[in-house]
């Protein structure tokens, strides 16, 4: 099964994944991350800090400028991949393995969900 | 309209992302900018600066004219060398920067930035009154590739390039049938050659320098690279670092300006007075104390008060850190090893001022 059979996207990439916890995984798309080019900096939420849908909850900068990334669906954090934060050039290597960002548990209702693509129409959306 | 260099087509094989920059749409990276940097200062990097400005000043008061509108001292330039200039306006804030070479007698290249080509020749032409000179603006004519790295000079040697030259020495070359002009001179704080081609040759010489380089590990490279580089050796950026508001002595350009130039020249008061007391800004470099990017337009605080801008900022990767440059106010107590803050998402990060460049300048080659 592939993961990104599994993903939702935001038109402003990122990707949500549902855990078998009932959590999620929000990363950064691949297709985010390669026209970034290479990631130097990577600035993460605290855990227990709640955030609604499109707010910014993290800040990634390539060598060239900053940007901010933004939540898919209402959440709060209950964990941060604090690894990648000390390595964020992994994020250039893979967006999902080692280089998910938070996850949360949802605070807000499922039709959050809903003008988010499927990798394949996101990939689409993009051409 | 966006512009095409003569090699934009060679860009879009190569795969690069690219970015309009100053109204040409120009190759911002092939690869990984980090990567392409690192092949700059190890190897040998081929980068397409085309979009730059060429300007031939010609006729018997060339000279005269050339005195009037920078602050450096023309008269002392000899056949076949260049200067880094500055075009200052009345109240010597600065126009543009500039290379000026000598190509003989009553002759001489401007080379400019590419965003201020038409201010650059607005000034000029309004300046020529009064002088028997020429301003011909050949910038649509010819490809400037810039081969910059360690690897540059026996690299253009293997291509049977006489490249017995210092630095800041530019010679007419021929390759393959077509004149080059071949400048020891650069953006990268690297050895390197800047070549200046015909349009219809750039291609060609484009894929030889490339074949050629193969050995010596050569890659293309693109503007976000040519940014972290110029910027690890503290050269300027116009738009960025400098502006219509900003002397050179502001600029920390101090040391390019001759005090003992007797010729009158545009913002000369001011900028020999500023020479004696300094300006009310002055141009810092810093290096981030924690992971921290400063980015243009940041504010910078210290002692808990605003005190200026950042005007570059980006990671070093030579060094490992974050750097960047500022204009502070003048004051003698931020100085190098004071400690100042970078405002950075509402918040305040440490930087300490260090010294400028921030990696070591390997461009000055004697022969």
């Amino acid at each position: 099964m592939s993961f990104t059979e599994n993903i939702l996207c935001a038109k402003s990439h990122e990707y949500l994944l549902k855990n078998e916890d009932d959590t999620y995984t929000v990363g950064l798309t691949d297709y985010a991350v390669e026209q970034l080019g290479d990631i130097v900096f990577l600035e993460l939420p605290e855990v227990g800090v709640e955030f609604g849908k499109g707010e910014v909850f993290a800040t990634v900068e390539s060598v060239k400028a900053a940007s901010e990334i933004y939540m898919p669906i209402s959440g709060k954090v209950v964990e941060v991949n604090a690894a990648l934060v000390d390595a964020p050039e992994q994020l250039n290597e893979d967006v999902f393995e080692n280089g998910w960002l938070v996850k949360i548990e949802a605070t807000g209702d499922a039709s959050e969900q809903d003008d988010l693509l499927e990798y394949e129409d996101y990939k689409e959306e993009l051409e | 309209m966006t512009k095409e260099t003569f090699l934009h087509e060679k860009h879009v094989q190569l795969g690069a992302k690219m970015v309009d920059f100053a109204g040409w749409h120009m190759p911002v990276q092939y690869t990984s900018i980090i990567e392409e940097h690192n092949t700059v200062r190890n190897a040998v990097g081929l980068f397409d600066v085309s979009h730059m400005g060429e300007v031939f000043v010609s006729g018997k008061d060339s000279l005269d004219f050339l005195q009037k509108i920078v602050p450096q001292d023309i008269s002392k330039l000899v056949y076949e060398k260049a200067v880094y200039c500055q075009l200052p306006n009345l109240d010597g804030g600065l126009i543009d920067d500039l290379i000026i070479y000598k190509l003989g007698i009553n002759y001489y290249m401007i080379i400019c930035n590419a965003s201020r080509i038409d201010e650059d020749l607005n000034w000029m032409v309004r300046n020529s009154k009064g002088f028997d000179v020429k301003i011909d603006n050949q910038s649509h004519n010819y490809s400037l590739l810039a081969v910059q790295g360690p690897k540059a000079d026996m690299l253009l040697r293997k291509m049977g390039l006489d490249t017995a030259q210092e630095s800041f020495t530019i010679k007419a070359a021929e390759l393959c049938g077509h004149k080059l002009l071949v400048s020891r001179t650069g953006y990268t704080g690297e050895d390197g050659y800047e070549v200046l081609v015909e349009n219809k040759f750039s291609e060609e010489l484009w894929d030889k320098i490339l074949e050629f380089g193969q050995e010596f590990g050569i890659k293309p490279i693109g503007l976000g690279a040519r940014d972290t580089l110029r910027l690890e050796a503290a050269l300027h950026l116009y738009g960025n670092d400098l502006d219509e508001n900003s002397t050179p002595v502001e600029a920390g350009l101090s040391w390019s300006i001759p005090k003992d130039k007797i010729a009158d020249y545009n913002g000369k008061k001011v900028i020999m007075e500023q020479l004696l007391n300094g300006g009310s800004k002055k141009l810092i470099g810093f290096k981030m104390l924690d992971k921290n990017i400063a980015r243009h337009g940041y504010d910078v605080y210290y002692n808990g008060e605003k005190v200026g801008v950042v005007t570059s900022g980006c990671v070093s990767p030579v060094l490992g850190a974050n750097i960047g440059l500022a204009y502070v106010k003048n004051v003698k107590d931020i100085c190098t090893g004071s400690v100042i803050q970078v405002m950075i998402r509402e918040k305040l990060h440490d930087a300490e001022v260090v010294k400028r460049p921030f990696v070591a300048k390997k461009n000055k080659v004697k022969i």
